[in-house]
């Protein structure tokens, strides 16, 4: 990774560090020169503190709202327990149970809950639910611009139930998702299953956007036959767009790593 | 009180383990700025799971208040 692909992955695990921590970003920026890869170790070292932090009372909770109905455990998620509870709680239900509450919460509140969720600890939960709610708390996530939260559903859930989000995103979100990616593996394999008719939308996406920068750190971690597509689809844009895209790629210092997409570029 | 009196001071403690290199190379001004980022969010959290046991129960059917304020240890 180039030197200014890997200071625009640290800002990007920065902001998932201050999300973790619910601290403004800027209170981590001695940390933009740190590589990448040790602050996000550093991020799942936090997000384990505070998931086993309070763990017996959370189970204790959890234990008792056996008890009660899921209609009313619903009511209580969104009035008392609030996004922060119902997250740390989510992976400590039993998944059914969890599941069914979850089907009766709002698609804001489960935003508000995505955001404070541990993809790794609530898989169960997140793999149960019902499409047209994936759907509905994707578009939510979107609205609102939370390329972080859909980027750690993207890197944990089901890769079915990933598509399915993925889909709903328009180009330039899917790109800003791709790049936020933790998991090379499972970007390379959910970009490799996009529809055709998305990669010349996403190369528009990058020029349109000015996310060249995110489109050449995704493209760093494809597999070969879905990069070329992607030079494929950068083959038919205007001679300005190429020109452009190739520029920044000189600026970013990454343009002789892009292979067949340099290719096209400079046609 | 104890517990917090024993809580570790400085983020390695914190964390329970080895930091990543780059980090445990970072000056100490800055760990500490980390560690007290990770001390105040878990306390947020405490805070907030005790506000919210109480808050709940106002939402359990009165007969079942009980036995779940019994089994959640309240």
């Amino acid at each position: 990774m180039s030197g200014a692909l890997a200071r625009l992955a640290a800002q990007a695990e920065v902001l998932k560090l201050a999300r973790v921590l619910g601290a403004p970003p800027e209170r981590f920026a001695f940390l933009l020169d740190v590589p990448p890869d040790d602050i996000r170790a550093l991020r799942h070292q936090a997000t384990d503190v505070l998931f086993d932090s309070n763990l017996d009372a959370l189970r204790r909770m959890a234990a008792a709202s056996r008890l009660l109905p899921a209609a009313v455990l619903a009511v209580m998620t969104e009035k008392a327990f609030g996004p922060l509870l119902s997250a740390r709680m989510a992976g400590l239900v039993d998944t059914a149970r969890a599941v069914d509450i979850a089907s009766r919460l709002s698609p804001g509140f489960l935003a508000d809950v995505a955001a404070e969720l541990d993809p790794r600890r609530a898989a169960g939960v997140i793999a149960g639910m019902p499409p047209a709610s994936v759907t509905e708390v994707t578009r939510e996530l979107q609205r609102r611009e939370d390329w972080i939260t859909l980027a750690r559903f993207v890197d944990h859930v089901p890769e079915e139930t990933a598509l399915t989000g993925l889909a709903e995103l328009h180009d330039a979100a899917l790109l800003r998702v791709g790049f936020v990616l933790d998991d090379a593996g499972r970007a390379a394999t959910v970009f490799e299953r996009l529809p055709e008719h998305r990669y010349p939308r996403l190369v528009l996406a990058a020029d349109e956007h000015d996310l060249w920068a995110m489109m050449f750190g995704l493209h760093l971690r494809l597999h070969e036959p879905v990069r070329l597509r992607f030079a494929d689809a950068a083959a038919s844009l205007e001679p300005a767009a190429r020109a452009r895209a190739a520029e920044r790629g000189r600026d970013l210092g990454v343009l002789d790593d892009l292979g067949p997409l340099r290719a096209a570029l400079l046609a | 009180m104890g517990a917090s009196q024993r809580e570790p001071r400085d983020l390695a403690g914190l964390v329970g383990g080895p930091l990543p290199e780059s980090i445990e190379n970072l000056p100490d001004e800055h760990k500490r700025v980390l560690a007290e980022a990770l001390r105040e969010a878990r306390r947020r959290q405490a805070r907030a799971l005790s506000e919210a046991s109480e808050k709940s129960l106002s939402h359990v059917p009165f007969l079942l208040r009980g036995a779940v304020r019994k089994a959640a240890g309240l």
